[in-house]
């Protein structure tokens, strides 16, 4: 090494994570308590903190990045949000009161109106958390136009929706193209190389298991019911329709059974496939990524992100043992405390209790989830990038501006949010 | 080493450009200097102006307070930074800062809710309460026919093969008559902002709802259980206290005004959809309590006016139990049925000489839904 230019950087680097697990979990442990005991108000407070906590114990090629958010922009942007909110709400409160036609299609309006505007809240989300990162002294920044996102998204999960989840992989390469397209660290402009049907291809096997025992269901149920005499039934009506419906169809209980059955095995299915699904989207979607001539790689193991599925559920079923022990001590003093009698009193403290204890157990899950889980995944997929064609780091310019928290706030009304 | 370090290596990053610049810190007596290994003088921050950024564990990392420029300057060595603490305000490493910004998050968010609840217990029913009056009769009618399509859906199980209503058929449009002789009286007694439509239905509760817009429903089960007709006009009566007070509407109103309190400002995290659920109903049933009370009032006036019997309303009350409403039997319990029933009684003048209906009506009236 010569000391000239000793801060050079090699030209392929790895990431790092430095976040240490016990004060990630007091994080949350506090945010818990506090959101519960705030009645959700200091979610932007605790999303700022674990946010910060992520970002800056991220080390890339050395430096840590840096989020500069604040919670008060948060509780601003969701204050705006509601401003903006309110009207729409109160609109579509009024048109659904409507008989004619307006009344009748005001459902429909509104929830494509919600699903176009909950896009664009994404977009310009993620346009708030990428003007808060700082690495190295510079900001990341997003441009493009968050409203022809937003039609992008919601035509795209049309298709998806109409392809039973064939055209997902095409949709997710579309949309992340056009948001790294507008994304840029400094002056140095990103992109998105990866394809769709590169994760098609690895996701079809997944797709498949998911959706052949449907496919068996619903044939075997066409195939066993004699839908004209099951037709002729319905019309009649009468108080013993099922029994009826019974002896004109004799084979349809059996396949209703077998379509249950089927249903329940591709509902397993996709559960126990979903940690592979993901990493395989993340693999996928990491090594896609790229900033000038810097190109991200990942190897991502499937085994691992099923490693911090496991840890979730020990830690859930060791907090459910505790939380049924706790709840039938409780419950035990309160019986021996309000004696036998069934008063007004008693019954809302049974109440109270009920509610808290619902309160605690969610909260719990999601803590637990959240520390386990998500800072595994956030840690697996930080971890295993590697990342070349570094050289350019050294002569990033600044541009970007940081921008309102609207989006923010807008996800969050509408619940969006992501990280 | 003697006294406190007053120079040390940093990592400076100037905010302009990404690249990195190992530095020379020294600590001045007013500003902190950053020079290159030349020693030539990069950047002066006063201590006043330094800030803490986040950072992982072992550094400390500083930025320039109101800088548009991000300028970054890293510390690794401890001592070192721990001189940078002593001398800068905003430095933070404690975390003491951060408690005091909580505590006041805590504090403004607890009073937050409290001022909510005031809000919600006092001004959701006094806003309903004046804008109620402001919207127009016609306004109020769509609304109840909007509800009634909902209401109708839901009381009608679509299990007989007759019809819902009552007193459609020939045997049973005595009944109707019956009834609505009953119903001239009130309506002349009464001066309502809508045309009454009242309608018995087939459903097996001792129960009677008003809608909006002046729609009663009378279900068939409390036509069985009155034993006269001064009991069930007391009833109806009592519903027609809630059509003049317009309460249909101020519930859907009040409704909307809670949901928009709680539901948009309050209770977006796990778990807290019941919290919200449980603080809306304990609310809203303090809501209906009171437009009960006045309801109850109103009836027995009506009833003294019509030439009925008020006594009439609290003895079926009595006998039902108050669980006039639908949803509200855990709220109403006996205690507040004691008091409505001692409340009419106070009211009622005293009894009327002959029963709204003749021997013949009334039996005609309880075979209204008989079907034939």
């Amino acid at each position: 090494m010569t000391g000239l230019d000793a801060g050079g950087i090699a030209t392929s680097g790895g990431v790092r994570f430095l976040g240490q697990r016990r004060f990630y979990w007091r994080l949350l442990i506090r945010g818990a308590v506090l959101l519960a005991v705030t009645l959700g108000i200091y979610r932007f407070w605790l999303a700022t903190d674990i946010r910060r906590f992520l970002w800056s114990n991220t080390e890339i090629a050395g430096e840590a990045l840096e989020y500069t958010g604040t919670a008060l922009e948060l509780l601003l942007g969701f204050l705006i949000a509601i401003a903006i909110l309110v009207p729409v709400y109160t609109v579509i409160f009024l048109a659904a009161l409507d008989l004619g036609v307006i009344g009748k299609l005001s459902g429909m309006v509104a929830f494509a109106g919600l699903g176009v505007l909950g896009q664009y809240a994404i977009y310009r989300a993620r346009r708030y958390r990428l003007t808060r990162t700082i690495y190295r002294g510079l900001r990341f920044h997003q441009e493009g136009s968050a409203w022809n996102f937003a039609f992008r998204a919601v035509a795209w999960w049309i298709v998806t929706a109409l392809t039973f989840g064939l055209a997902y992989p095409f949709q997710l390469a579309s949309l992340e193209r056009y948001k790294m397209r507008h994304t840029f660290y400094g002056n140095l402009a990103g992109g998105f190389a990866a394809s769709g049907f590169g994760l098609f291809v690895r996701g079809f096997p997944m797709w498949l298991m998911v959706f052949a025992p449907l496919a068996l269901a619903v044939t075997g149920f066409t195939g066993e019911v004699d839908w004209k005499a099951l037709a002729e039934t319905l019309a009649q009506g009468g108080d013993d329709v099922m029994s009826k419906i019974e002896g004109s169809n004799p084979g349809l209980g059996s396949a209703i059974v077998f379509a249950m059955l089927m249903c329940g095995a591709s509902i397993t299915l996709a559960a126990l496939l979903y940690p592979a699904f993901q990493a395989v989207v993340i693999r996928w979607w990491s090594s896609g990524l790229c900033f000038g001539d810097i190109e991200v790689r990942s190897l991502l193991r499937i085994r691992h992100v099923y490693a911090a599925y496991a840890r979730f559920v020990g830690y859930a079923v060791l907090f459910s043992i505790v939380m049924g022990i706790g709840g039938a001590i409780i419950l035990t003093i309160v019986g021996a405390l309000s004696g036998a009698g069934k008063t007004a009193a008693s019954e809302i403290i049974a109440t109270l209790i009920l509610l808290a204890g619902y309160v605690v157990a969610a909260l719990g899950f999601s803590t637990i989830y959240r520390a386990t889980v998500l800072l595994s995944l956030w840690q697996l997929s930080m971890e295993s990038l590697t990342l070349s064609g570094l050289s350019s780091l050294e002569k990033v310019k600044a541009t970007g501006r940081p921008s309102s928290a609207i989006g923010e706030g807008l996800a969050d009304a509408l619940n969006v949010g992501g990280y | 080493m003697n006294g406190p370090v007053t120079s040390g290596a940093g990592i400076y990053f100037d905010g302009a450009t990404s690249a990195r610049h190992e530095v020379l810190v020294t600590l001045a007596a007013g500003t902190l200097r950053i020079s290159d290994n030349n020693g030539q003088p990069l950047a002066d921050w006063p201590y006043g102006e330094i800030e803490q950024l986040a950072a992982p564990d072992k550094v400390l990392r500083l930025g320039r307070l109101h800088n548009t420029a991000l300028e970054l300057l890293e510390i690794a060595d401890v001592a070192f930074a721990a001189e940078i603490d002593t001398r800068s305000a905003y430095v933070d490493r404690t975390g003491a800062l951060q408690r005091r910004e909580r505590l006041s998050v805590i504090a403004w968010s607890v009073g937050a809710t409290l001022s909510l609840l005031l809000v919600a217990y006092f001004g959701v029913p006094a806003i309903a309460a004046r804008l109620t009056p402001l919207l127009p009769a016609t306004v109020e009618r769509k609304l109840g026919d909007a509800v009634d399509t909902q209401i109708r859906g839901m009381l009608d199980a679509h299990k007989s093969a007759t019809a819902f209503d009552c007193g459609t058929t020939a045997g049973e449009m005595p009944g109707r008559a019956a009834l609505d002789k009953i119903m001239s009286r009130l309506e002349a007694a009464a001066t309502l902002p809508f045309v009454l439509r009242t309608t018995v239905v087939r459903r097996n509760e001792a129960n009677a709802i008003a809608l909006p817009g002046g729609r009663v429903y009378v279900f068939r089960g409390l036509i069985d259980k009155a034993e006269n007709a001064d009991e069930l006009a007391g009833v109806i009566a009592h519903e027609m206290g809630h059509v003049a007070h317009r309460d249909g509407t101020k519930a859907v109103l009040q409704g909307a005004g809670l949901s928009f309190l709680f539901g948009m400002l309050l209770g977006d995290f796990v778990g807290g959809g019941a919290v919200v659920f449980a603080a809306k109903s304990v609310l809203q049933s303090s809501y209906t309590r009171e437009a009960e009370s006045s309801a109850d009032a109103y009836g027995a006036e009506l009833m003294n006016k019509a030439g009925g019997d008020a006594h009439a309303l609290a003895a079926i009350l009595d006998r039902i139990g108050g669980a006039t409403e639908p949803g509200m039997k855990i709220l109403l319990n006996h205690p507040e049925t004691k008091a409505r029933v001692a409340a009419i009684r106070k009211l009622a003048a005293p009894r009327a000489p002959a029963p709204l209906l003749g021997g013949d009506e009334w039996s005609a009236l309880k075979h209204i839904c008989a079907g034939m």
